[in-house]
């Protein structure tokens, strides 16, 4: 069995900036990959890239093929949302509908309805027409009728209301997702999906910051609120990261000894955006962060 | 193989849903302008000529004209309206092909359609053939039913005028014989346009904006240049001048049944029997197409389209 996606050294260069530099990255089949950066830091190249969009230098497979070549073949099993809103405006809702179905030989039409049943398109509407939401909903629509490999969905959510934000996920992960599936997420709305990845890619300047399972990461990071007089101690157990907290001292730390931090108060998983203010955010806790996490992104 | 066609089907078809006033509408549009007209010049006849005598006395008088001379009137006044409708159709179809590869890179809908299992090969080949094929059909058919449209009114005057109507109009008019040339020369006029049609799907590939305008003046300028530069180097207008070959294809093709303008040229005009094989012919139409010229202009035109299948394959939202 190929890994899904394959990768080695890849980079990518748009003149002197560097959008990817020299990139490792292996994802097997049966994953959700949340792949989390600041803007520029390359998600979109690296997503483009794997979908052929873009040229690269190094080497990359998708589902054993190679994305710059073999991109008509790719795309049958591959799918993916580039961005929100980029259905063509002057279509009415019928007719994108049946295009992908004639198009696209994965496409399962009653799906697809039953996802837009939900909603309040209808179906003679021009694209132009819908709101931002709306066009969102229906290329979701779309997207999950279509029985692909890898699913790659660059900020799927964006303008969607949390209650549709809330379904889509759960619908992502209890009806679509299954052990051949691949799904690959980029998205400033980390907390929304930090409960269903099982993986977490954290890049910044075109190089994986953090490159790991939730299960690893969950072992490996901890988040203690430690206690008003322990504080001292926890500083100097070498922490990533501190803040505070209605008074109370937040620390969140690397590999550290659970037996001791056991001591120093009580004992949180820390959450995917505390974990990416901690190994992105300020320069201080960024200097550590790639001394510490070196070997992940080689 | 089958499942290709019924690809290129719904692609052909999505190029109508998406310009629809260049396939649907334009014919729509000749075929009322042209009725409205004819009502027009009815109505404004009748105040004129009440009960339209002299029309009625025109149409007898037509109708004793000999057999040749009433087909080639006959023919040639509803080939001429045909030709409006070509003449306007090559018109939108310029338009049309420069926005085809460029539209939507300009509203990023072009990261939907990448996202569908479509080589680039097949989304050119699809509008490709929207020009060649599906604008001739739908226009042929605006054809038709204007052509109709217009025997029946006269069918209806000729009877009050009391003349063998099927003699006088549609026999000589010859409608078959004319949908089925006209049907023949806009596939073959299709393809003589074939490089010219490249040119512009060319230029919409990659034209970072205003596709048309690069499509008209790089040969505008390249003509231009080389007609300075043979005029100063050697006081000679050029042998070659790549604006006036293509001016000289297209002119060649905005009628389906190719008038064989060559012989118009280079007679002096008397000699020319005016006879419908001027404007009608299958003899002509097939010459044409087993030309050398035109699978020169084949080779241009299929060269120009790799070239485009190569920057469509490399264009994004960016």
């Amino acid at each position: 069995m190929t890994a899904t996606i394959h990768a080695r050294n890849l980079s990518r260069r748009y003149g002197s900036t560097v959008a990817l530099d020299d990139v490792d990255l292996d994802v097997p089949a049966g994953r959700i990959v949340g792949l989390i950066g600041p803007n520029g830091a390359g998600k979109t190249t690296a997503l483009k890239a794997i979908l052929g969009l873009t040229r690269f230098d190094g080497t990359l497979e998708v589902l054993g093929l190679d994305p710059s070549k073999n991109r008509d073949e790719l795309m049958q099993d591959v799918c993916f949302i580039a961005d929100v809103a980029v259905l063509p405006r002057w279509a009415r809702v019928w007719q994108i509908i049946d295009l992908t179905e004639k198009l696209h030989p994965r496409f399962d039409r009653a799906i697809c309805l039953k996802y837009l049943a939900k909603t309040k398109i209808k179906h003679k509407s021009k694209i132009r027409a819908l709101s931002k939401g709306m066009i969102v909903q229906l290329h979701l629509a779309l997207v999950m009728a279509i029985d692909a490999k890898l699913l790659v969905l660059d900020e799927p959510t964006l303008g969607l209301d949390i209650l549709f934000r809330k379904q889509f996920y759960s619908n992502l992960l209890n009806e679509y997702f299954d052990e051949q599936r691949t799904i690959l997420i980029t998205t400033h709305q980390v907390e929304e999906v930090e409960h269903i990845l099982t993986d977490l890619i954290f890049i910044k300047d075109g190089k994986l910051i953090l490159n790991d399972t939730m299960d690893d990461i969950y072992e490996r990071y901890t988040e203690v609120l430690v206690k008003p007089g322990d504080v001292d101690e926890a500083r100097s157990m070498n922490p990533l990261h501190e803040r505070v907290l209605f008074g109370r001292h937040i620390f969140l730390f690397d590999q550290a000894e659970a037996m001791r931090l056991d001591d120093l108060g009580e004992i949180h998983k820390p959450s995917v955006s505390d974990l990416f203010v901690a190994l992105m955010g300020d320069k201080e806790a960024d200097a550590e962060a790639h001394a510490g996490t070196g070997e992940d992104a080689g | 193989m089958k499942d290709m066609i019924t690809r290129l089907a719904i692609l052909v078809r999505r190029e109508m849903w998406e310009s629809p006033v260049a396939f649907k509408w334009t014919p729509v549009i000749l075929f009322g302008f042209i009725l409205l007209s004819s009502i027009l010049a009815l109505v404004i006849g009748m105040r004129v000529d009440g009960d339209l005598v002299f029309t009625r006395d025109g149409l007898r008088m037509f109708a004793e004209l000999d057999p040749e001379q009433r087909r080639l009137f006959a023919s040639g006044a509803l080939f001429s309206i045909s030709a409006l409708f070509h003449q306007v159709m090559y018109l939108v179809l310029i338009f049309y092909l420069a926005g085809s590869l460029y539209d939507d890179r300009r509203d990023r809908s072009i990261l939907f359609w990448k996202s569908l299992p479509v080589s680039d090969t097949m989304t050119v080949a699809s509008k490709v053939l929207a020009a060649c094929i599906l604008a001739p059909l739908l226009y042929l058919g605006g054809i038709v039913i204007t052509q109709v449209t217009l025997l029946v009114i006269a069918t209806a005057i000729g009877l009050f005028a009391d003349i063998n109507v099927f003699s006088t109009l549609w026999a000589p008019a010859n409608l078959p014989k004319q949908w089925t040339l006209m049907l023949y020369g806009s596939i073959v006029q299709g393809l003589w346009l074939l490089p010219i049609y490249a040119w512009l799907i060319f230029c919409s590939s990659w034209a970072p904006r205003l596709p048309i305008l690069i499509a008209v003046l790089v040969p505008l300028l390249i003509g231009m240049l080389q007609h300075f530069w043979s005029f100063f180097s050697n006081f000679k207008l050029p042998e070659v001048n790549l604006l006036l070959i293509m001016l000289d294809r297209i002119g060649k093709g905005v009628t389906p049944a190719s008038i064989e303008w060559e012989q118009i040229v280079t007679s002096d005009g008397a000699n020319i029997r005016p006879s419908e094989d001027l404007f009608m012919s299958f003899g002509s139409v097939t010459r044409h197409l087993f030309s050398l010229e035109m699978w020169i202009g084949v080779a241009i035109g299929l060269t120009l389209l790799a070239a485009a299948v190569w920057f469509r394959r490399r264009a994004t939202d960016n």
